[in-house]
């Protein structure tokens, strides 16, 4: 059997396919800000968590800015206290991740939302930045 | 050898990666809504639930199921080159993982996951190498096992071969060994995990210690909770993982050197030579992913840029988990045995079970972050 054919790599050396995979993930987070920065108008907001939507702090056509409050969800946290799991119910306000403008309000107060399912809010942000 | 030229060399690609990667649209995009829908023994959502059964095991599996059965052992021509990319996908994953981290996270685990894992890899590897001698193993053997066992599996057994003089038969008998250990521990470490309600980050303490290979790792991490997120087992047993990959040329210069000392013509090695050749340079785009991250340059955590980004980062890590499985050949494994195979087992248990002993008993619940 020759080396090649006992190679695991489709390069020269262990060495360039490290390199090969350090440029391939630049790349890809290349081509993702750009692609969210510069190409993406608008982004669908989802609830990051599973939970219970308590309240909308804006409206349509509103002006954000980042850091702004969108929604709170009220949502069940579990956290390992002395070594036991806590669940406690809390409610938690998630907010703009850029400048923007709303451009429709798609959940309403009491909706029960499932983690990266059904868009809450639609947010057109400024080009360049990251929503 | 018929030299085909870049563009020869990039078509020959094409027909194994369109295979990996349409194996995980159909897992993801059809299989697993499916499982996770399907009523099993009268209970919704069975095989997920219980079986742990994700995309990401599915993956190994349906690569294991290409290479034993579909292509009865071995990968055919028309596929090999494109399935020699999985270790690229792997590595790529690994990097992108960096973007999990800032560097206050990395400094509030990273001294426990040094201590744990510097203990283990020279404490394993001075192991392998007292009872290589007490089985009477061939130097080159112990080495090599010890190697394997120490550290990360196949690329320290492959960086120490050559420079203790292993014969092939020795690295592949080493080799499949820990392979076979690794997929056994794979597929039990997340019910053991849930058995024993440990935490994602002292699962991924637990794993990142006790399992040899990197994508085995991961794997297990990822069967055990599917999320990519700070706080997550794969999270942890990333820095576990990276740490460890970090030793490898301290490993082999440290076996190489016992291994030559033993010989009536003792070379030379310096660690210089050795950190220079085998150091793993694809984590320094780990630490300058963290570097990214640190800086708020990826996006912000709960952004959709970094929610598109773990998105990415789970189909590059899927696919080169379809091309892992692919590479675990059953025959080989089974062709594992004699002394390897009795080094390898009892260093590979001694060593789960020890991690797990002390994640028990020195790791709380409750994660750095």
């Amino acid at each position: 059997m020759s080396d090649k054919k006992k190679s695991l790599t489709v390069f020269k050396s262990d060495r360039h396919e490290d390199v090969a995979a350090i440029f391939a993930s630049a790349l890809i987070v290349v081509v993702v800000l750009v692609y969210m920065a510069f190409i993406v108008p608008s982004v669908g907001i989802k609830a990051s968590q599973d939970g219970k939507l308590v309240e909308i702090f804006v409206t349509e056509g509103t002006d954000v800015k980042k850091g702004d409050k969108l929604y709170s969800l009220e949502v069940v946290k579990k956290k390992w206290v002395n070594n036991v799991m806590e669940e406690k119910v809390a409610v938690e306000s998630f907010t703009a991740k850029a400048n923007g403008k709303v451009l429709k309000i798609s959940g309403k107060p009491g909706d029960a939302l499932k983690k990266g399912k059904q868009t809450i809010v639609v947010l057109e942000h400024e080009k360049g930045t990251l929503p | 050898m018929e030299d085909k030229g870049l563009f020869g060399k990039i078509l020959a690609i094409v027909p194994g990666l369109a295979v990996m990667i349409g194996t995980l649209y159909v897992l993801r995009v059809y299989v697993e809504p499916w499982m996770k829908d399907a009523v099993v023994f009268g209970s919704k959502g069975w095989l997920v639930q219980v079986l742990s059964l994700n995309y990401i095991l599915l993956s190994i599996l349906t690569g294991m199921f290409y290479r034993n059965i579909l292509f009865g052992g071995k990968i055919p021509a028309w596929a090999e080159e494109g399935f020699r990319t999985t270790r690229l996908f792997i590595k790529t994953g690994v990097i992108m993982l960096g973007s999990l981290y800032t560097f206050d996270k990395l400094l509030k685990v990273g001294g426990v996951a040094i201590t744990l894992i510097v203990a283990f890899v020279f404490g394993t590897a001075i192991f392998v190498l007292w009872l290589g001698k007490r089985l009477g193993a061939d130097r080159s053997v112990t080495a090599t096992m010890a190697a394997a066992c120490g550290v990360c599996g196949v690329s320290a057994a492959v960086a120490t071969a050559p420079g203790v003089r292993a014969k092939p038969v020795d690295l592949a008998l080493s080799i499949a060994t820990i392979l076979g250990f690794g997929i056994m521990t794979m597929f039990v470490s997340p019910f053991v995990g849930k058995m024993l309600s440990l935490s994602d980050y002292q699962f991924g303490a637990w794993v990142g210690t006790g399992i040899l290979n990197s994508g085995q790792v991961l794997a297990t991490c990822l069967a055990f909770n599917p999320n990519f997120a700070p706080g997550t087992a794969v999270a942890y047993g990333e820095i576990w993982n990276v740490v460890r990959v970090l030793c490898i040329p301290f490993v082999v210069f440290f076996i190489t050197a016992w291994y030559w000392k033993g010989e009536a013509d003792a070379e030379h090695v310096s660690l210089g030579s050795i950190l220079a050749s085998k150091f793993p340079i694809f984590v320094l785009g780990f630490i300058g992913m963290t570097a990214l991250s640190s800086l708020h340059i990826i996006g912000a955590e709960g952004s959709e840029t970094l929610h598109l980004m773990r998105d990415v980062m789970a189909w590059v890590f899927g696919i080169g988990l379809v091309g892992l499985g692919a590479y675990i050949d059953v025959r080989e494994i089974k062709a594992a045995g004699g002394t390897p195979l009795r080094i390898g087992l009892i260093a590979g248990v001694s060593k789960y079970v020890i991690a797990m002993i002390i994640i028990l008993a020195f790791i709380p619940k409750e994660g750095a972050f």
